[in-house]
């Protein structure tokens, strides 16, 4: 067992990541909107500038359409930029070059190129933010042919997973949860690449199949905690990425528990939880003894105040609430 | 003509040819056989700037292009027989039938491909030579894009950041004065287009688009300082598609007939043809032998390319993602 760094935020394992990559392979690059000089608005570049130059390391003007076309332009030309978009809800903007370029250049060319980028993104409400910066919007990518969509939920994970990214020949959503970034939790020092497209179940039970990823995941692992206190037991697994999607994971838990549940903050409807219970539903019907259950968050924008954020986005009482109403009806 | 010899005059004239006889087997055979999936975006007319300026270019300089792209494909050195074979959707076609019309693509080329969302191969543009700035090469990107790209934001963003971080991209706008059917002058509140990015502090030059003389020195100068101190350029030429937006435009926004008329006395074939004879560069005789010769060879290679085989239909399924995953 390798020795283990305690409370290492999710920032620094993302800072970590990108800093092995760069210092691994210098065709990888990285640029955005404050990412160099200050750090990232959340600090996860913090230092970067300093240690690989302003070459490698830029700050760009606001213009995420010029951000996310130029990551499909140097990819093209062999880099691995990372282009960080500040907000999830900002990829809208640069949805163009991601969603019409960077996911299809190599398909529509017959294999002839390789768009080996990541967008890194912050994403999630929780913070009062309000509507137009708290969005999570992992829905809208993982349904393009051609991209990769990944959500770490913890730091050991975000730092592997990001490792895979940028080393991925492959066009790279990584979404980010803006509430995570102080969250502590153990990192190895040993270098670690976490493979794209492999869940892992992060708390073992046999009632009920929990899926949830992202701070959701968080949420989940507490609620499968105060569920064991009851006398439920509740197996949390973390999918980590959206696409690939690990659904052996998701099967055999489901062989074991025979319940499903997906939860995640992004809206219900039309939400990733709705593929998984589809995915599930048509792989391993008969070992579920009820339909699924999902637990998102209501067709509403998400509001600023308070409690009308807290009552929008699914938390840990929500989620206990729901299992216990699943499990026993 | 200055510098320009001979040979030069004749592989401009060449370039040209295979370009106006490609696009009109499309226009005559293709479209009207109902050989044509979607539609096709006709260069006729267009054919000086992308044959004076890719001659200009070097090979290993990075070309982006539009939806109106055939004719930067054939200029940069694509097979027509590929390109046809693409556009009828066969497995042979440079993109394996995947792309088309509008995604012609060839990487050994560095004909990095057609961007047909207006204005996206801007920023493109400006990645491919931030990459060749990194690289310190002498290669530069090149984005060819018509007048109405220059009103999108992600155009102006990317001319910010190319003039900001000095990246080595030259802008070539194809200013056939219709944006499909909205003219000039009810799409931009400039019609000196040239002055468009000057705030960016890149300085246009307009240059006449129906002369492959005037096209090759203009980006042959443009082109020669970036190389050595990375800035971007901006080229705006004068320009007229003969032909409606795509193959079924019905072209009603169109003037009177009699000024159409005025550009196809510009067209940029005869412009050339005019000059070689006038200058006793060429007789009329070589220029019918040129002209049988790449229509011979356009016939050959479109006869070809509607003989090559389908892709199997389950293919659809192969090439959406690299296999190279991280270690």
């Amino acid at each position: 067992m390798s020795e283990r760094i305690r409370n290492v935020t999710f920032a620094q394992a993302i800072r970590t990541a990108i800093r092995e990559e760069m210092k691994h392979d210098e065709k990888v690059i990285l640029f955005g909107e404050d990412v160099a000089q200050y750090g990232g608005v959340y600090g996860a570049t913090t230092g970067l500038q300093h240690e690989f130059g302003d070459d490698r390391v830029r700050d760009t003007p606001i213009s995420e359409m010029a951000i996310a076309g130029m990551a499909v332009g140097a990819a093209l030309a062999g880099y691995r930029p990372i282009a960080e978009i500040m907000y999830c809800d900002f990829l809208t903007q640069a949805s163009d070059a991601i969603v019409n370029h960077a996911a299809k250049w190599r398909y529509m060319s017959g294999e002839q190129f390789k768009l080996p980028l990541v967008v890194r993104s912050p994403a999630g409400g929780g913070a009062g933010y309000a509507a137009q910066h708290s969005q999570a919007l992992e829905a809208w990518f993982v349904h393009i042919p051609g991209l990769k969509v990944v959500m770490p939920s913890s730091p050991r994970d975000a730092r592997g997973l990001l490792k895979a990214a940028i080393r991925d020949d492959n066009p790279v959503v990584f979404i980010e949860h803006k509430d995570h970034y102080s969250y502590k939790a153990e990192m190895p020092t040993a270098e670690e690449i976490i493979p794209l497209g492999s869940a892992e179940v992060k708390w073992q039970g046999t009632d009920c199949t929990l899926v949830a990823w992202s701070k959701t995941l968080t949420y989940a692992l507490q609620a499968a905690e105060h569920l064991a206190k009851e006398g439920i037991s509740v197996e949390v697994i973390d999918p980590r990425t959206l696409q690939p999607l690990d659904t052996d994971t998701i099967c055999n838990s489901v062989a074991k528990t025979g319940h499903l549940v997906i939860a995640h903050e992004a809206v219900k409807f039309g939400g990733f939880g709705a593929e998984i219970a589809a995915q599930v539903v048509e792989k391993a019907w008969d070992n579920l003894t009820k339909p699924p259950l999902r637990i998102g968050a209501p067709f509403v924008p998400l509001p600023y105040s308070q409690p009308l954020e807290t009552f929008v986005i699914p938390q840990v009482k929500d989620v206990v609430k729901q299992i216990t109403e699943y499990l026993g009806a | 003509m200055g510098a320009i010899d001979r040979q030069q005059l004749l592989e401009f004239y060449e370039g040209m040819l295979r370009i106006r006889f490609f696009e009109e087997k499309i226009r005559d055979v293709l479209h009207p056989q109902g050989l044509l999936r979607g539609s096709s975006h006709l260069c006729i007319g267009q054919e000086a700037v992308a044959v004076g300026a890719m001659h200009a270019l070097q090979q290993d300089d990075y070309v982006l292009s539009t939806h109106r792209g055939h004719g930067h494909a054939l200029a940069k050195g694509m097979e027509p027989y590929v390109m046809f074979a693409e556009i009828l959707g066969r497995k042979s076609g440079c993109c394996q039938g995947k792309g088309g019309s509008m995604h012609l693509a060839e990487t050994a080329l560095n004909f990095v491909g057609q961007a047909p969302v207006v204005g996206s191969n801007a920023p493109m543009g400006a990645g491919l030579a931030l990459a060749a700035r990194l690289e310190g090469s002498s290669r530069l990107a090149a984005t060819f894009f018509g007048e109405g790209a220059l009103n999108t934001g992600a155009f102006q963003e990317a001319a910010n950041i190319a003039a900001l971080w000095r990246l080595p991209v030259i802008f070539l706008c194809e200013n056939n004065l219709y944006a499909i059917s909205v003219p000039l002058d009810k799409s931009s509140a400039v019609t000196r287009l040239e002055s468009r990015l000057c705030c960016y502090g890149i300085e246009g030059r307009r240059v006449n688009g129906m002369d492959v003389v005037e096209v090759y020195e203009a980006v042959q100068q443009a082109t020669e300082q970036m190389r050595t101190e990375p800035f971007p350029a901006y080229l705006v030429f004068d320009t007229y598609r003969f032909q409606g937006h795509h193959t079924a435009d019905k072209e009603s926004y169109r003037p009177t007939e009699e000024a159409i008329a005025e550009f196809r006395e510009r067209d940029p074939i005869h412009i050339l043809e005019y000059k070689m004879i006038d200058d006793h560069t060429v007789d009329i005789d070589t220029t019918i032998e040129y002209r049988d010769r790449i229509r011979d060879e356009i016939d050959r290679a479109f006869e070809k390319a509607v003989a090559a085989p389908w892709p199997e239909p389950r293919e659809a399924l192969n090439g959406v993602y690299a296999q190279k995953e991280a270690e």
